[in-house]
Parts: C-alpha cells; sequence; structure tokens
C-alpha cells in the first residue's frame, strides 16, 4: 500500500527535472562569453509529464544507457532552442538564463514542499507527528 | 557526480575564468601609458571535464594585441626619435572598461548560479532534517 506514493515518485521527479535544469543553466551563464557556444535546454516538466511514457523525448530504462540517466530512470533530451546569435556566434542571453534560474529555484522548492508534507502526512498517520 | 555539484563546478570554472580576463583587463589599464606595451587578450574556452557531460571554461593562451601603437609627438621625451614622436600603448581605455563592465556582470550572474544550486541542495539535505 505504502510502496508506491504516486505524489512522492512525481515530487521526486520534479526535483531531479529541476536540477537537471539546473546543471544545464549554469553551464549555459558559464559559457556566456565564449564564443561560438550555443545555449542548450530541456523541455519544462510539464511538456515531459503529459507526454507520457511514450513521448519523444528520451528515457533512458537502464543505468548504463548513454548520457547515464539519473533520477528515477528519467532522462531528458537537451535542445538547443534557435535564438539570436552575437557576433562571435554565441546564443545565450544572460537575462534568458536568469529568469530560467529563479524559475527552477521555485520548481525545486515545490518539489520539496511538496515531498515534506507528504512526508509529515505519512508521519500523522504513523502517530509519531 | 550529481547535478548539483557538477553545476557548482561549472559554475566556479566561469567565476575563475572571468576573474583571470579581469586581471588583464586591469594589467592593461594600469599599463596604458606604458610606451610600447601592447595590450593583453584571453580568449575564453568551452572544455569537457573528466565525466564528458558538462562543458567547464577554461581561460585559453594569452594574446597580445597586433595593432599598431599610438605615435606620440612630445620632443622631450627620451624615447623620442628624430621626428619628436615615440611609440605609446596600443591600449584603449573604453574598451578596456567595457570589457571590465562585461565582465563584471558576467561574474555577478555566475555567482548567483553558484549560490542558488547552493541554496537547492542545502534545502534539498534541509528534508532529511526532522
Amino acid at each position: 500500500m505504502f510502496t508506491n506514493l504516486n505524489v512522492f515518485q512525481t515530487a521526486h521527479a520534479l526535483a531531479v527535472h529541476a536540477g537537471q535544469r539546473q546543471a544545464i543553466v549554469a553551464q549555459n551563464m558559464a559559457n556566456a562569453d565564449t564564443p561560438g557556444f550555443k545555449a542548450r535546454d530541456i523541455a519544462p516538466f510539464g511538456e515531459i509529464m503529459s507526454v507520457g511514457d511514450t513521448g519523444s523525448g528520451m528515457r533512458a530504462s537502464r543505468a548504463h544507457h548513454l548520457n547515464g540517466a539519473t533520477g528515477g530512470g528519467l532522462m531528458w533530451e537537451t535542445t538547443t532552442p534557435n535564438a539570436a546569435t552575437d557576433p562571435n556566434g554565441n546564443s545565450v542571453s544572460v537575462e534568458k538564463e536568469m529568469l530560467k534560474g529563479v524559475e527552477i529555484k521555485r520548481q525545486h522548492d515545490m518539489a520539496l514542499a511538496v515531498y515534506k508534507s507528504s512526508l509529515n502526512i505519512l508521519r500523522a498517520s504513523l502517530g509519531r507527528a | 557526480m550529481s547535478e548539483f555539484s557538477k553545476s557548482l563546478a561549472v559554475s566556479s570554472s566561469a567565476l575563475a575564468a572571468q576573474a583571470t580576463r579581469l586581471r588583464h583587463v586591469s594589467e592593461n589599464i594600469s599599463h596604458a601609458d606604458t610606451p610600447g606595451y601592447r595590450r593583453k587578450t584571453v580568449s575564453f574556452e568551452a572544455v569537457r571535464d573528466v565525466s564528458g557531460t558538462t562543458e567547464q571554461v577554461s581561460v585559453g593562451r594569452v594574446q597580445l594585441d597586433k595593432s599598431d601603437l599610438t605615435r606620440m609627438y612630445d620632443p622631450s621625451h627620451p624615447l623620442a626619435d628624430e621626428t619628436g614622436h615615440y611609440d605609446g600603448s596600443n591600449v584603449d581605455l573604453m574598451i578596456e572598461i567595457a570589457d571590465a563592465r562585461e565582465s563584471q556582470r558576467s561574474y555577478e550572474a555566475n555567482l548567483k548560479m553558484f549560490d542558488q544550486a547552493r541554496q537547492m541542495s542545502a534545502s534539498l539535505l534541509e528534508l532529511l532534517r526532522k
């Protein structure tokens, strides 16, 4: 009964998504002045969840799949959106990345809050609140 | 390596790269009046780390700006030739200041990303506390 709780799975996937996106945004930001660097991104969490298992996004079902999936067998495809490039071939916009950063932080906070409150509910049901 | 340590590593490599760039800019500015000084430029390169998944920033070789030195007219200068000119530096203060500003802006942005990754992992660990 308590082995496979959907709330925890979703919260976990949301947190993992936030973590992966954070790594990608940090990479974009770090290379904001590198000539020829193209900004990358992964699809928003909502899109991935609505697509489900048969979606076009890459899913690694085994641990040793290419680009090693971490986080519950979920793996998100990185895309390179077409954006205006600087004369030196760099397509990173610091402002956009900043905005994404805030979005990620909120998403991660939300995931942890949901996880924590569900945990509290479980605890309360055990009489240990 | 977890995503958080990846993003911390990437951000800190960028911080180091921007700091190096700022150091070269301040070198250039301090030598703006040195006769015969050529301004130094650095280039950034994306370098894959050992795990091959993240692209960190590294500073490439320092290069000298090959543009012409400015000819200064001062017949009383010890280095002046028979026409009364001597070679100044090719540092343009306007360019250096603009470069320093860009570097500062990128540094702040990366610092913010670093702090955010730190906060996120801290709040994740907070879950373990009861």
